[in-house]
Parts: C-alpha cells; structure tokens; sequence
C-alpha cells in the first residue's frame, strides 16, 4: 500500500478501513487459536487413543489447491505440520477426494509409497489410517493416524473410531468458518458504505486491509498478539474476571489514545 | 473382532450373522450352478476409479482401454488415457482383486481422479456414463459423490445403467450424509465383513448396504508395481463385483436384479429350499 490517500478514499475512510481491517485480523487470530487448539486437542487425543506414533489433520487450502497438514501430536507428528500435498496424488489426496476411508499397512515394503509418504510428512509409517473431514457441503480435509503402537494394522474399528474424531474436527472447523464468512461479509458491506462499488475498487479494499495486516504481522514482538492470545483463552474465565479485564484494558487503550507510540504500527501509519 | 464392530459391518460380524438367515429359499440356485467353472470371460468390467496400472501383474494384461475425464471444458470429456496409469494405486488395487476372481474378465479403466479433475463429482458422473455407454457388464465404483446438485444426474445414470444391463457395484461410505450412487435402490452397495476368505460374502436383507465382502487387511496390487495390505468398504466391492462377474459370464441372459438375487442366494448363511 502507498500513503497516497488519494486513490478516491478520503484519509477517514482510509483510516476507517485499516480499523476494520485491524479488528478482523484480530478477529482472525482469535478463531484461528481456538480452532486450531480444538483441532489441537482432537489429534492429541487421538494419538491417546489408539497409542498411535502420530496423528495429524490436512486441511484443503483453496487458493494454493494443496492439502496442508495444519496440526499434528505424537513423537513422529511433528515434521508434518505446515508440509502440504496436492489433492490428487497419494492416500490423502484420495482419501479426500473420494471421501472414502482407508487404512493401509505392510507400507514399508512398498518403498516408492514410503520414500514418497516422508516426502509429504517427514515420517516413514507402517501403517496408516486415513478419514476424511466432512461437512455439510462436502469434504473439508483429512485425519491420518500413524502405527498403533500394539498392533500391526488397523481394524475396521479403528476406521470408525478415527471417523468419530474426524466428525468433532469438521465440526470446529466449519463453525469457526461460519465466523470467518461473517468478517467477510462485514468487510463487504463497509465497502459499500464508502461508495466502493467498483471492482477495482473492491480489489483497493483488499490491498489496504492486506497492507494493513501485513503491519500488523511485523509487530509480532510487540505483544499484541500475545495479548490476543491471552484473550482467546480467557474465553473460559467468569464473568467478574472478564469484566475487570475489560476495565483495565479501557484504561490502558485510554492512555494509548492520549500518547500514541512512536512507532504506530495499529491502524493508520 | 466380534466385540469391536463398526456400524456400517455390525450385520456381516459374529452374532449378527444370525439375522442373515432370512433370505428367501431360491431353490435350486447354489454356487456350482451360479458360478462353478466360470472365469469371468467375455464379461468387460469397468473400473471408475484412479486408473488401472497396465503393466501391474496383478491385472493379468486384461486392460484393454484407459481413458480419463476432462472437465476442463464446458462439457466432461471422456479421452483415451494412452499411458495406462495410476495415479494412487487404489484402481490397480480393485482391478487386482477382481483379476484374483474372474482372471478371464478383461478391464476398462475410467479415470475420475487426478491433477485435472480430482474426484469432482462431474467428472464422476461423466465416467460412469461413458462405462454404460460401453456396455460395460460390471461397473466397480470405490468412490461415490455428496453433491446434492448431482443427485437427478446420479439417479438417471443408475437407471439408465439398471435399463442397460450394466451392473453397479459400490463401495458403502460410512461418512453419515447423502452418498450417490452407493445409496440408489438399484446399485449393490457393499461394506467390508472381517474375515481372511475372499469367496465368503453375506446378503443383508436390511438396505442399503445389502452386501458385505472382504475388505480387511486385504494384499492388493498398488502403485509403481508394488502391493500393500489394505483395509476399507472399496475393497470389500470389488469382491462383490468379482463373483457378480463370474455370474454374468456363465449366465448372459441374467439382468441386474437377477444378479443380485444369485448373490443373495448364494450367500453365507442363505437358506435352501
């Protein structure tokens, strides 16, 4: 983004929009947090479960069209997170694009499958169960659980069991994309207001929210995000705590108002 | 395993076994007249899946065409898949098993996944239409769509295929929700029973996974030449489709239905009058 206001938005609608797009990156973060610890939670659990080396949830990213390991437990789960696979290749690929559930073992002895599954997630298993994620639309992603520790294989059962967990994962995620849709459609909507019909226009939008954000990942060492972070979890907390957070906090945004940092890194700059 | 049973076999495992009795008495209908002597020749089977790998010995050189879907277009459009490939393993798997079964059947290969159409539902559809075009006598189906927008296009080309002679063989999905074709009257939807025998197979009178196959901890061919050991419903069907080949090879003139009711009756656990 430039600093020229010029672009047919006034310097308050510009500052209005950097706002809005302040408050929907933390928005973002929050939802993220708490889908991803509750994503978090369903592969820990897992892995307990079926005492498995490894769990881990792909999810479909659209805009790169790849599978991306977004969380993994277990001692051999770890390498996979943030490794991405296309939908068309492999056993998750298939197993998402069909939505049929698989388990294979004896993996080893085929070593092209094997040299290639490390390729994608930085661990060579025995054996594999792979469930797709489904929501009402269709299939989101994929659960994978890796060697159970007391078995060879993996049963018909173990097929269900990794399904029912598979079912809580698309659950959280699908309501935490509920949240996302509605940011969207607020964003939208402030645009209209400006007077920003046009699609060029909608794409400047974009630009100053991205521009806006893109500030906003640089003060990661500025502790706000550890803030949002704090707050995300204090969702559990009673009401009186919340409330005597939230008093304290008007304080210190008062303050800031008043003495505003050096270095602005929030809304406008 | 008895203890240990997942929803979608419940009726094929241990004590549940016991309500499959009920099938009705056909009489003089047993396996040596349903299927003994036959190797499944003259009988094309389609399989609609990931590609069949050509060379995999496990098919027996029986592919005898590959093509794929491309929907790149504004119509699906079915072209030759010269190089005969795989792009997972899984067709090669079930063309495998079926080979295991009916070793005279020879095998079309109808590509609906992969880089260009991954498993869209379209590209799905446009396969399955282009196997009953074919004339295809068996149509092994491992993958089925959730699209609700594809359900009139799915439930015609179930009847169309019913009308055609052509028999549907599907995998059940166990994913709770609307499943296409797999959940129509007319397709043979089969799930995964737990036991080391691929000749044994139950009918249960309870639609609308009326068949069930083996399908656990199954050795099938896989990509680049290799084999692995597999469990799921989509190797429970080609099972079901093998044995429905070999019955299409020594009766010509069965239909669909009729087939199914050779099935049932030949079943574990059937009942003779």
């Amino acid at each position: 983004m430039t600093d020229e206001p010029a672009r047919g938005l006034s310097p308050d609608a510009l500052a209005l929009l950097e706002e809005i797009a302040v408050r929907l990156e933390a928005a973002r973060r929050l939802e993220l947090g708490s889908s991803e610890s509750v994503l978090r939670s369903i592969v820990d659990a897992t892995v307990a479960l079926f005492q498995a080396e490894a769990a881990s949830i792909a999810l479909y990213d659209p805009p790169t069209d790849r599978l991306v390991f977004r969380v993994a437990a277990g001692e051999q789960g770890q390498g996979a997170i943030g490794l991405s696979v296309p939908p068309s290749e492999g056993l998750v690929g298939y197993v998402y694009t069909t939505g049929q559930a698989l388990a294979l073992s004896d993996v080893e002895r085929d070593q092209r499958f094997g040299r290639r599954y490390a390729e994608q997630t930085a661990y060579v298993p025995r054996s594999i169960v792979a469930v797709p994620l489904v929501d009402e639309h269709g299939t989101i992603g994929v659960l994978e659980v890796l060697d159970k520790r007391e078995s060879e294989t993996f049963s018909l059962r173990d097929i269900e069991l990794a399904s029912v967990f598979a079912r809580q994962a698309a659950i959280a995620i699908s309501s935490s994309r509920v949240e996302r849709d509605a940011a969207s459609l607020l964003a939208a909507a402030l645009g209209g207001l400006l007077g920003d019909q046009s699609g060029a226009r909608s794409a400047q939008v974009e630009e100053i929210a991205g521009a806006a954000t893109a500030a906003l990942g640089r003060d990661d060492e500025s502790g706000l995000w550890a803030l949002v972070e704090q707050v995300a979890r204090a969702r559990a907390a009673d009401p009186a705590s919340i409330a005597l957070v939230t008093d304290l906090l008007a304080v210190l945004a008062r303050h800031a108002e008043r003495t505003p940092r050096p270095r602005s890194g929030i809304g406008r700059r | 395993m008895t203890s240990d049973l997942p929803a979608w076999s419940e009726p094929f495992v241990g004590e549940g076994r016991s309500a499959l009795a009920r099938v009705v008495p056909f009489g003089a209908i047993d396996r040596e007249w349903a299927i003994g002597g036959s190797d499944g020749s003259g009988i094309l089977v389609a399989i609609i899946d990931s590609g069949v790998e050509r060379d995999h010995p496990a098919v027996g050189g029986r592919l005898t065409r590959s093509v794929m879907v491309d929907i790149s277009g504004e119509d699906p459009e079915v072209r030759d898949d010269p190089g005969g490939i795989d792009v997972v393993g899984h067709g090669t798997a079930c063309a495998g098993i079926i080979h295991s079964l009916a070793p005279a059947a020879e095998f079309v290969s109808i590509r609906v996944l992969g880089p260009d159409n991954r498993g869209k539902g379209l590209a799905f559809a446009a396969g399955l239409d282009w196997a009953i075009e074919q004339g295809a006598g068996v149509a092994n189906l491992s993958l089925s769509s959730r699209s609700e927008a594809l359900f009139p296009t799915f439930h015609e080309l179930a009847d169309a295929a019913y009308f055609a002679n052509v028999l549907l063989v599907s995998a059940a999905n166990n994913v709770p929700g609307p499943s296409y074709p797999s959940l129509f009257a007319s397709v043979i939807s089969v799930a995964a029973h737990d036991l080391d025998d691929p000749m044994v197979w139950f009918y249960n009178p309870s639609p609308p996974v009326e068949f069930g196959a083996r399908g656990v901890d199954v050795d099938v061919a896989w990509r680049g030449g290799g084999r692995i050991v597999a469990t799921g419903n989509s190797f429970a069907a080609p099972h079901i489709a093998g044995i429905a080949t070999l019955i299409r090879a020594k009766h010509p003139g069965v239909t669909p239905f009729e087939v199914k009711a050779i099935l049932a009756a030949t079943a574990q656990g059937a009942r003779k009058a």
